[in-house]
């Protein structure tokens, strides 16, 4: 009875982890700070790599990992100080 | 007398009740707190006693374990190293964090009686 | 016995995740989301470990080792960009 408890306890995060990245995505596209937007897109990635862990892959998830979390934010941020940060009209 | 096993595992059983506590005081706490100095506090709450010490009793829990076969020694020897990597890195990071946001004035000390590094913050 | 115990932690975590994702969204100033995103972070490094000793493939514990580094990553990123304005590219 534990192991079936179990199971849909971790079905039930996958559910709830997907609805909230997509609202997190949903914030980064409405979002006129860019800055706040590559926070919200990390928040995304986060939340992204428990969703692949629970599916047992271990080799998505270390190359996920640097990519999203690591090197996005680091090539938009040095983009966003050459250019503007507050998105115009 | 106790076993070597019993002992190790309720030492280990201890340590992750103590870290799922602190990790609800820790979410609790963000919320209580007026501003962003006081949240350093309940940030610190949750990364030291919220996941260092509860991965010092997952390793004491998985040598015990006889169910994973050979394999439990490694996982008990990778999550000493990740306790002793998050030891190190977690306080570092929010100190950088905290500092770069006092010099560009981000954000302000809202209660506040005086704040001696720069006295336009205060209040 | 032990694995009852197991099972309610990771709940508990599960539950401080959701209040500290709420957080994350909603806060005031670009600090505290980073400070939010760092727990998440950090929580979920001892959700990993939990898991893969829950589900006896314990060779999943390489997975948060650079979890843990990268997310140190992000603090210095932000830090250089609100003190100095670029990274220095």
């Amino acid at each position: 009875m534990w192991r079936m408890i179990a199971e849909t306890i971790i079905y039930l995060i996958m559910a709830c982890t997907s609805i909230a990245s997509t609202i997190a995505v949903y914030l980064t596209i409405k979002e006129k700070d860019l800055v706040k937007a590559v926070i919200y897109s990390a928040l995304q990635s986060a939340l992204y790599t428990i969703i692949y862990f629970l599916l047992l892959t271990p080799d998505v998830v270390l190359v996920y990992l640097p990519v999203a979390v690591g090197l996005i934010p680091g090539v938009f941020l040095i983009l966003i100080s050459k250019t503007e940060r507050w998105e115009k009209e | 007398m106790l076993s070597i096993e019993a002992v190790l595992r309720g030492v280990g059983a201890a340590l992750l009740c103590l870290g799922a506590f602190a990790g609800l005081v820790s979410a609790i706490g963000f919320y209580r707190f007026k501003n962003f100095y006081l949240r350093l506090h309940a940030a610190t709450v949750g990364t030291i006693w919220g996941c260092v010490f509860p991965l010092i009793g997952a390793s004491l829990i998985s040598v015990t374990m006889d169910e994973l076969g050979e394999v439990k020694w490694f996982a008990a020897g990778a999550s000493i190293v990740t306790a002793a990597i998050v030891f190190l890195l977690a306080p570092a990071g929010s100190h950088a964090l905290a500092r770069a946001v006092h010099r560009a004035h981000v954000a302000r000390v809202q209660p506040c009686i005086s704040d001696a590094l720069d006295p336009n913050l205060c209040g | 016995m032990i694995a009852e115990i197991i099972l309610a932690v990771i709940i508990i975590y599960i539950i401080s995740i959701i209040l500290l994702v709420i957080k994350a969204i909603k806060g005031p100033t670009i600090g505290d989301q980073v400070l939010a995103i760092d727990v998440i972070t950090y929580i979920t490094v001892v959700l990993f470990v939990l898991t893969s000793i829950y589900m006896k493939a314990a060779l999943l514990i390489v997975i948060a080792i650079p979890l843990a580094l990268w997310i140190y990553a992000l603090d210095i990123y932000i830090a250089k960009y609100l003190e100095e304005g670029d990274l220095g590219a």
